[in-house]
């Protein structure tokens, strides 16, 4: 698994995806290529329906292309079968979703613990893991708390630390902050950052905020299944 | 660990949904092991009641057992008491065996011609060593409750015996025996011929044949005249004294039986010839050994030139045999409805489950559970509620086996002719206990298998979607 070219954390080549729904054929991805480099923190950006969503899950191993190459950390996701894409996904990626999705029976601690425990990593060392990604989030003293007994932010805060825990190749964020209030948003934005920039890790997520452009390294911009524009910021 | 963990709170999630799945799995388990217990307890009690009876085997002289209830007189073993002791002997059957005893069957015409009264009525007579029958009547390797409908009857007296309680009944033997259930005998009806009294022909037989009753005591005991055919075919009457009339469970039995002593019987029929009987009865300590003694009887016949049939108490009692295949197979459907509920009361709940946990199945994909993981997940909570019920059930139905005993209540089993107990045999029916335990944790599994393989064939997309 060395990487073809050591900066690039994921590479897509004319990558495009069609969907089925009911007797008409939609593309929500339509020739894209790209490379998101390593330590980036970069943003995808697009009205709804513009493929954000498909770019990110194509990216994470969760949807397979219907045309195209998709390279992470060197790996082309084609030529791994169902089993070995989840142990794939298992090491090195992390997913923040929109609906925070946290495992209810859970609390914040297990929540955190649970993708250490897919690979495997000893108790003692899965411990202090947890609970120093629980204090980078700010959320130490909630971790007996059922997602439940959490604010919207709190959760998504327990969403990124569950993300980063296992230190990720890539973490992809999908519209990380659409179900939180703009103050809510904003601070999980700034923590997104802080946590990307203290563990040097690949950040993309997905928003149709323009002002969260700013935040960014990078932008591409996706209008109708395709990417329109890209750009790196200062 | 963690796959337990959220299984179990995953139970908990949902309380009222698993406790009625819970529910339904207790309900089986409690219904398969009552009727399992009650099952038990009937066939030990017929088990019990065939080998107190007929013991575990008997050897009779070929051909008996097919063709001997025509003639038994003709199917006498000869050497019989060499064939006890053989048998008793023998070093390996010794310890296996409770009682060898010889006994003869016999049939006959009984009369009563005492007083006013003239009845007479063909029997079924068995001869026996009362001592050896006593010891027989005691056998209970199951410790079942049997109310004993027999009275013991004397070595030393061979003129004493009992009749079933249908023909003492028709012989006009009500008031000495204490009869119950005897009404006014109705006349006879008018367009058949009333035979003629054969009174003075017993008479005169008895005169020939009965010895006197010396010093013995029948005081009270009504007396019968026993009339049957010697094996040479001449006609033989002996005088019996009757000490109880015994229910015999059965109305055919009831209106047939008489026994009496082993001698007796030989007397009336093989007269002053050498006397045979027809069978040889070996009761074995423990029902378990009855294939191991029956192997080593048939090789000590056949060593020693015996030309002798064996039959088990399943042979001699068929009525057991039936009863047992309709209880086993009342066993097998109750047991069949109650796992078929259990199916589809865990396939609704899981299937249920897995619809409300699309979108975390969805989740934990992403973050990198395989398919079989999932699968595993849902077979567990499958597995847990069936477990969970199932030790509810067991526990539910052991409290409610002891409230049904303590209860006192009475029936009368098939074949028995008194009440007993209604018991159910639960304690320490581990086999029953754990089988219905495994039985419907591993259907709670398997039902939970299909919508546990849907959940992990779900695409993650798409289960991510769901809302």
């Amino acid at each position: 698994m060395v990487p073809n070219q050591v900066d690039s954390v994921v590479r897509l080549r004319g990558v495009a995806k069609t969907y089925r729904v009911g007797s008409v054929d939609v593309e929500a991805l339509r020739g894209v290529t790209l490379d998101i480099h390593k330590s980036r923190f970069s943003v995808v950006i697009g009205p709804s329906g513009s493929g954000k969503t498909t770019l990110l899950n194509v990216i994470g191993a969760i949807d397979a292309p219907t045309q195209g190459s998709v390279e992470l950390c060197g790996q082309d996701l084609g030529l791994l079968k169902d089993d070995t894409l989840s142990d794939f996904r298992a090491r090195h990626v992390g997913f923040v979703f929109q609906g925070f999705s946290l495992m209810p029976v859970l609390s914040a601690y297990e929540n955190v613990e649970y993708p250490l425990l897919l690979v495997g990593m000893p108790a003692s060392e899965r411990k202090d893991r947890v609970l120093s990604m629980l204090e980078a989030v700010g959320l130490t003293d909630q971790r007996h708390r059922r997602p439940n007994e959490l604010s919207g932010g709190q959760k998504q805060r327990v969403a990124i630390a569950r993300a980063l825990v296992k230190r990720p190749d890539v973490v992809l964020a999908d519209e990380p902050t659409a179900n939180l209030d703009t103050r809510t948003g904003a601070s999980i934005i700034e923590l997104m950052r802080n946590v990307q920039e203290k563990f040097r890790t690949t950040f993309v997520f997905s928003t149709h905020d323009p002002q969260l452009m700013s935040h960014s390294d990078e932008t591409f911009t996706v209008k109708d299944g395709q990417l329109v524009t890209q750009g790196a910021h200062p | 660990m963690m796959l337990f963990k959220i299984g179990f709170r995953n139970i908990l999630r949902n309380r009222r949904r698993s406790a009625m799945t819970g529910l339904a799995v207790l309900a089986g388990t409690q219904a398969i092991l009552l009727f399992g217990g009650f099952e038990a307890n009937v066939f030990e009690g017929l088990e019990t009641g065939a080998v107190q009876r007929t013991g575990h085997l008997t050897a009779f002289r070929e051909g008996y057992f097919l063709y001997g209830a025509g003639n038994p007189s003709a199917y006498g073993i000869d050497d019989y008491r060499g064939v006890i002791r053989l048998v008793s002997e023998d070093r390996v059957l010794k310890p296996l065996i409770n009682v060898v005893t010889p006994t003869l069957s016999l049939v006959g015409i009984a009369g009563n011609y005492s007083g006013d009264t003239s009845a007479a009525k063909t029997f079924l007579g068995v001869g026996f060593v009362p001592s050896d029958r006593a010891q027989m009547r005691a056998w209970n390797e199951h410790r079942v409750t049997l109310a004993s409908s027999e009275a013991p009857l004397k070595d030393d007296d061979p003129s004493i015996g009992f009749v079933g309680l249908g023909i003492g009944r028709i012989l006009g033997l009500c008031s000495p025996l204490k009869i119950a259930n005897c009404p006014q005998v109705p006349d006879p009806p008018s367009d058949r011929p009333v035979p003629d009294s054969p009174n003075q022909d017993f008479k005169d037989l008895q005169e020939s044949d009965v010895p006197k009753d010396g010093n013995l005591s029948h005081a009270g005991m009504p007396r019968l005249d026993l009339l049957g055919a010697t094996a040479n075919g001449a006609p033989n009457v002996v005088g019996f004294y009757v000490s109880s009339a015994n229910p015999q469970g059965v109305k055919e039995l009831d209106e047939n039986v008489i026994g009496m002593h082993l001698s007796l019987a030989q007397q009336l029929v093989y007269g002053r010839s050498t006397p045979k009987v027809t069978g040889i009865t070996v009761q074995l300590r423990r029902t378990e050994d009855l294939e191991m003694a029956r192997s080593r009887l048939n090789a000590l016949f056949r060593e020693n030139g015996m030309k002798l049939d064996l039959r088990d108490f399943g042979d001699l009692n068929p009525f057991y045999v039936q009863v047992k295949r309709f209880f086993g197979s009342l066993f097998l459907f109750i047991a069949a409805i109650m796992g078929v509920i259990v199916l589809f009361t865990i396939v609704n709940t899981m299937t249920m489950a897995v619809l409300e946990r699309t979108a975390e199945i969805g989740t934990t994909r992403a973050l990198g559970v395989k398919r079989g993981g999932i699968r595993r997940q849902f077979l567990l909570e499958g597995a847990l509620l069936g477990a969970l019920g199932a030790t509810a059930g067991v526990i539910v139905a052991a409290l409610a086996a002891s409230a049904i005993n303590r209860a006192g209540i009475q029936w009368t089993p098939p074949g028995n002719a008194q009440a007993t107990p209604f018991t159910v045999a639960l304690w320490g029916r581990i086999a029953l206990m754990v089988g219905t335990w495994i039985a419907l944790t591993l259907i709670a599994t398997l039902a939970a298998w299909l919508p546990a393989n849907r959940a992990a064939k779900l695409q993650i997309v798409d289960a991510l979607r769901h809302v």
